[in-house]
């Protein structure tokens, strides 16, 4: 009975090592990331709030550095001739807005949603639509149907009492087409050339939310191991896909 | 294990990426960014940088650039627009010094009494937080101070020629004003202002009070946009559970099995004192 209990201690011993020998090499990899991921990419934005007059631009004149008066310029022969510099009207050309998406379906799974316009919550994170049955489109990047840049898609995988349809995306095969519907009756099919796991910590914002570039569609829900200490997913699970 | 494997991976194409960018990003660093705002009314001028025409025929109200240079000094003239060359400008010359990286905005203006002259001013092209607009307001008017209004209230009180401020608001369309510092009757406007998410949006108020000319000028600078710090896809963690294989799951056993090794070395341990007392 002792030797029993002795033995089982020691693989269980062995087992419990081998999972933080795991989890170890997971942070000690990822620790670096942040840095180059959606985080900095947040913290490199410092705002500005000032409202108010702030001090008036330093006129040249009053520039106390520059070269006394006579002194020759630098040689720039880099000018452009003129007529070869843009010059337009000051005024602000307002693009017509893109048409939002507002359906998304993936066969052969229960992803089957309406797709409603969110932005940026209070956290800084992406809004996700708390209606269970609906998923997000990030309003500020491009439209699904855009010449150019990643139209982002996101919805939960689990609510407080279940699990919801997006728990499948992690299983969409490659080659799977997607049909994204738009406000104006139009409907646009995407193929599925990737789905990954990739882990929150090194996720890269500014590749996801790319606004330049080919045109694809990301579709953005959460996976990997349950992380109870920070109460979110270790990693977010990553659908792209082409337009057909 | 194949989950450490692939977080290698990720590091080093990271990596990679971070490799690939310094040559470009060097390259873009040591530019700076010029654009020139004529806002001198009923004026076509030439202007000229170092001494070589480079607009022609410059008419108010219109916006140049912009303009790559390398970081430097440059002169800055501008002339009538029929001048042969750059000798007598009637506003200038001035001197300035374009800072690798930065992006500036030159303006031919009047001064609050309504002299021609010019002003210098370096745009803030930091990162715009993500979800918000930049706005910018510059009084370039021979006009008093005045107060900038955004749907009729006051978001810029007292601003006087040359001055500029500015704020970070929620993006979209604003109906904008200028009226005389103190008052809500509008010398300019209102008109509707676009404020998209991302962008820096620098509204000039230019032109002469006295001559009912006041206007606004618009320049926008795109591409300052942040991205979300996360996406939060998941609230209570039953997709977790409810997955096969679960990482999770293990990792809960390891921690139950981990505890009775504890427990059991202890009860034998104790049975040992036990034994030899």
């Amino acid at each position: 009975m002792h030797q029993q209990r002795k033995s089982f201690a020691l693989t269980a011993a062995s087992v419990a090592a081998g999972v933080l020998t795991i989890c170890c090499s997971v942070s000690l990899w990822s620790a670096p990331a942040p840095q180059q991921g959606i985080t900095a990419a947040a913290e490199a934005a410092p705002q500005r709030e000032t409202v108010g007059p702030a001090s008036p631009p330093v006129l040249p004149e009053a520039n106390p550095t520059r070269k006394p008066t006579g002194a020759p310029p630098p040689p720039a022969p880099v000018l452009p001739p003129p007529g070869k510099i843009p010059v337009r009207p000051a005024r602000a050309a307002a693009e017509p807005p893109p048409v939002p998406p507002v359906s998304l379906d993936i066969p052969n799974t229960g992803i089957s949603v309406n797709v409603v316009d969110v932005g940026v919550d209070k956290n800084d994170a992406m809004e996700i639509p708390n209606s269970f049955w609906e998923a997000g489109w990030y309003r500020y990047g491009p439209a699904p149907g855009s010449k150019a840049g990643n139209a982002v898609i996101a919805a939960h995988v689990d609510s407080q009492t279940e699990v919801l349809p997006f728990a499948q995306l992690r299983a969409v095969e490659p080659g799977t087409v997607i049909t994204v519907g738009l406000a104006d009756g139009r409907s646009l099919r995407y193929e599925v050339t990737e789905v990954k796991n990739v882990p929150k910590a090194t996720l890269n914002g500014s590749e996801v939310f790319r606004r330049d570039g080919p045109a694809q569609l990301k579709i953005i829900t959460c996976g990997g191991k349950w992380l109870p200490e920070k109460g979110d997913y270790e990693d977010n699970v990553v659908l792209t896909a082409l337009p057909l | 294990m194949r989950r450490s494997l692939y977080t290698v991976g990720t590091v080093l194409v990271m990596g990679a990426a971070a490799m690939a960018g310094p040559a470009s990003a060097a390259e873009t660093q040591s530019q700076a960014s010029l654009s020139v705002l004529h806002a001198v009314p009923d004026l076509t001028v030439d202007v000229y940088v170092n001494g070589a025409l480079t607009l022609d025929d410059f008419t108010p109200g219109t916006l140049a650039g912009p303009l790559p240079l390398p970081a430097g000094n440059y002169q800055l003239a501008v002339t009538a627009a029929d001048a042969p060359d750059a000798s007598a400008p009637v506003i200038g010359p001035v001197d300035v010094t374009l800072e690798a990286g930065g992006n500036y905005t030159a303006t031919a203006n009047l001064d609050a009494a309504g002299n021609p002259t010019a002003n210098f001013y370096t745009n803030d092209v930091s990162p715009v937080e993500a979800g918000k607009a930049r706005l910018t307001v510059r009084h370039v008017a021979a006009a008093p101070a005045v107060d900038v209004l955004a749907g009729g209230a006051p978001i810029v009180p007292n601003l006087s020629n040359p001055g500029e401020a500015s704020l970070s608001t929620a993006p979209g369309t604003v109906s904008a004003a200028v009226a005389a510092a103190g008052t809500t009757e509008p010398v300019i406007g209102p008109a509707d202002l676009n404020l998209a998410e991302g962008t820096s949006t620098i509204v000039y108020a230019w032109g002469s009070l006295e001559g009912g000319n006041l206007a606004l000028a618009t320049q926008v600078i795109e591409g300052l946009q942040s991205t979300p710090g996360a996406v939060p896809g998941g609230q209570s963690g039953l997709a977790a559970q409810s997955a096969e294989n679960n990482d999770g799951a293990v990792l809960g056993l390891g921690l139950g099995a981990l505890l009775l090794a504890l427990l059991g070395g202890a009860a034998v341990a104790g049975r040992r004192r036990t034994a030899r007392a």
